[in-house]
């Protein structure tokens, strides 16, 4: 699809780079009115998207790689920004990478948000980022063949499993509690249903640093996707990419083929796609809410949330025939109306939230302990969000207005009543805030859609599948936006999926926001970014003056974290 | 607290019985597919609809047998297979209790046999689904009597059609005597 000229937004960062760095600019296309991919020659990444990021108020979405040889005979890159400053729109920064040297510059230490995102095309491309800081795999397992790039094209199927090339892991894990249990809930994703690994390196009862392991369950669904499935099923895997926000991981891809191919979805469909997020939203926020009021030992407000959350489930079955996986999305639309004793159900169920929840939130907010355990703890600090671009309520609180609903609109949002909720406590205190905020815009957008519901159309159909077409797709999930960028291949199959949950940008400030806290506020500040991090199952404690490791059972922290007695590290 | 109190006293009960009474689901749930091999016409449609390829179809040639499987452990619930079916063979259920003791009975079949090719006499398609078009055509355009004269057609197999298909071509023939 060309863009005309005219409804070209962005064209000012453009002007800017073409300025900046005349020699570096190879080409320039809008693969929507508002995302434009910009190619450059590979000396000038780092300052091209450095400059992007802070003197134009550019976020680091994603960044990836796709093995475009049998295209263009070379690797390629894409750093993809968020421009939301004054003209807000995508830019994506590419480079080409030299399919012989493998090599190209690291972003990271210009752009600290890089470094995840850098590994890991390390890790799947085997191209080397010429001065990343942090050389470990990210994704890879420590039994993984050195030479075996799982995402280039002639490497391997998705469901070869290579021999592990050690059977001695690495990383030396201890364990004194005994017996060790396994739990293999989940993906990589969002709210990380995984095994992750946490160290946190403590000073008695203080965090001075920590650090965490990740990806024990890597699912490759990039891989499965672009091997096995045809491009329209897809929308239902990227249901199943996470447990919570499966369904805003899918209008995230459909809305990203969508893009690529131009289609216009009907403005009804817009509509039931907006309705379906928020009552994921109202799931999910009422979750973590119900997390905090146990984390600071107000059980039965825990209880509570979670009898009361019952009804958004309740909701999402009646509208869509499920709880969770609601497979409701397909490419140019939804598959289901919403009929009329629904919509009155969903109204009713709607009033009895907010009418139930107000009272449980008045009183968690009168807990003495909420204040004491959540203010001050976990700070994000501002400068810290600023250098690794965190999403959702964690950056929400910390001062910045940053929403992809708002800033980049999608499904029906440009006409949906809610606020953008910003507060500045940088702790664990303002997230919980913004969430409350959020719960009850939530159910605002649902009510306001229903009663607004435009005529027409569910689903357009019959449009032109144009091979190697490719665009950026996102929604906001309730923890933070999910990204997918989706590039067609010649087969009905996707040659490049892209999708990053929200969770994969939380992770790396989680570090910062760890530090100068206590031992007993670690599961507190974890949870606060709201990750699933029930199979974080073990947690190892370095005291770094005495050089001593223990390892705690996870429950163990989590009892000291509410009881605050009988510290395990004794 | 007194507050809390009021409210845990007005939530009452909010467990259910279940499993000593039956748990309702919403009337749209998306339960197990129903599969009524009746109705069914061994077309395929599903098993090309079915994202996760829970639905698959074995076809036997030298016993002029097609076995259409669904394997329930693999089922997404999407509802995809109930939305192409072309003669509502396949429904999605309100049951969800799906849970078996031995993985062979996770798997439901049908068989149906396959019509043989009016000139070379290779079974190639369910005998259900040529009765299927011809009712259909019945229904449209054709009287009962002149959908059943094209039977001999519909039953000829794709290769001997072709061959057909050339033999009617002036040079194909001149080509074919050599
Ligand atoms: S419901 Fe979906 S996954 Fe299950 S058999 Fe039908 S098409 Fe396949
Ligand atoms: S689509 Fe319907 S008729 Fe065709 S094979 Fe499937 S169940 Fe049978």
């Amino acid at each position: 699809m060309s863009v005309a000229e005219q409804s070209r937004i962005g064209r000012n960062y453009i002007a800017g780079l073409s300025e900046k760095f005349p020699a570096a600019m190879l080409e320039v296309e809008w693969q929507t009115a508002d995302q434009i991919t910009v190619t450059v020659k590979p000396d000038a990444l780092p300052e091209v998207v450095s400059w992007l990021y802070y003197d134009q108020g550019g976020w680091l979405s994603v960044l990836f790689g796709n093995d475009e040889r049998t295209l263009n005979g070379s690797f390629a890159v894409y750093y993809v920004l968020s421009m939301e400053k004054d003209v807000k729109c995508w830019v994506t920064v590419r480079t080409l990478v030299d399919p012989v040297t493998q090599e190209y510059p690291s972003v990271t230490p210009k752009v600290p948000a890089a470094v995840w995102g850098e590994r890991e095309v390390r890790d799947m491309y085997g191209l080397r980022p010429v001065g990343l800081p942090d050389e470990r795999r990210l994704v890879l397992p420590d039994d993984w063949p050195e030479d075996l790039y799982p995402l280039r094209k002639d490497t391997m199927g998705y469901n070869q499993r290579p021999a592990p090339t050690t059977d001695t892991e690495t990383y030396q894990f201890v364990n004194d509690g005994g017996e060790s249990r396994v739990v293999p809930l989940g993906p990589l994703h969002i709210t990380s249903d995984e095994p992750g690994h946490f160290r946190l390196f403590v000073d008695g009862e203080d965090i001075v640093d920590a650090d965490y392991r990740m990806f024990y369950v890597h699912r490759g669904m990039e891989k499965l996707a672009e091997t096995r499935m045809g491009y329209d099923e897809v929308t239902f895997l990227a249901d199943r990419v996470c447990g919570i926000c499966g369904f805003t991981h899918s209008v995230a891809y459909a809305s990203s083929v969508e893009n690529a191919l131009g289609i216009v979805v009907p403005p009804r469909a817009q509509a039931i796609r907006s309705i379906f997020l928020e009552v994921e939203r109202l799931h999910s926020h009422l979750l973590n809410i119900g997390l905090a009021s146990h984390f600071v030992g107000f059980d039965t407000g825990f209880m509570q949330f979670f009898r009361v959350r019952e009804k958004a489930m309740t909701m999402a079955e009646l509208l869509t025939g499920a709880r969770k996986t609601y497979g409701m999305n397909v490419i140019g639309g939804v598959r289901r109306d919403i009929l009329k004793d629904e919509r009155a159900k969903t109204l009713k169920l709607c009033a009895e939230l907010r009418a139930e929840v107000t009272p449980l939130v008045e009183m968690l907010m009168e807990t003495p302990n909420l204040k004491q355990r959540t203010q001050g703890v976990g700070r994000l600090d501002p400068k810290v969000a600023r250098d690794f671009s965190p999403v959702g309520p964690a950056i929400r609180g910390s001062g910045f207005a940053r929403d992809i609903r708002v800033d980049h609109p999608y499904a029906a949002y440009a006409d949906m009543p809610f606020g953008l909720h910003v507060l500045d406590g940088c702790d664990v205190l303002s997230r919980v805030l913004v969430r409350v905020k959020e719960f009850y815009d939530s159910l605002a957008i649902i009510e306001h859609a229903l009663h607004n519901m435009p005529e027409g159309p569910l689903l357009i159909e019959g449009f032109a599948y144009t091979p190697h077409k490719f665009a950026l797709g996102y929604a906001e999930a309730p923890r933070g936006e999910d990204i997918h960028w989706s590039m067609l291949g010649d087969n009905q199959k996707l040659f490049r999926w892209r999708c990053r949950a929200p969770t994969y940008a939380n992770w790396p400030p989680l570090r910062y926001m760890l530090r100068g806290n206590t031992v007993s506020d670690a599961p507190l500040i974890v949870a606060s970014i709201d990750p699933c991090y029930s199979c974080t199952d073990r947690v190892t404690l370095i005291d770094v003056k005495k050089q001593k490791a223990t390892t705690v059972p996870y429950q163990e922290i989590e009892r000291y974290g509410r009881e605050r007695k009988d510290s395990p590290l004794k | 607290m007194f507050k809390l109190l009021k409210i845990i006293r007005g939530a009452g009960e909010a467990t259910e019985k279940y499993p000593f009474a039956p748990f309702p689901v919403s009337p749209n749930f998306r339960g197990k597919p129903e599969h009524s091999p009746a109705q069914c016409i061994a077309c395929a449609a599903c098993v090309t609809a079915c994202p996760p390829n829970a639905l698959t179809m074995q076809t036997n040639t030298a016993e002029g047998k097609r076995t259409w499987q669904l394997n329930i452990g693999r089922c997404i619930f999407c509802g995809r297979c109930e939305e192409v079916c072309p003669t509502r063979a396949i429904k999605l259920s309100q049951e969800f209790e799906l849970a078996v003791g031995s993985k062979a009975d996770l798997l439901q079949r049908a068989d149906f046999t396959l019509t043989s090719c009016y000139c070379c006499g290779s079974a190639f398609a369910p005998a259900k689904e040529v009765d299927y078009a011809l009712a259909l055509l019945a229904q449209g355009a054709l009287s009962a009597e002149q959908a059943e004269a094209m039977r001999p057609h519909l039953e000829t197999c794709p290769e001997c059609k072709r061959k057909q298909a050339l033999a009617s071509i002036e040079p194909a023939q001149a080509l074919m005597r050599g």
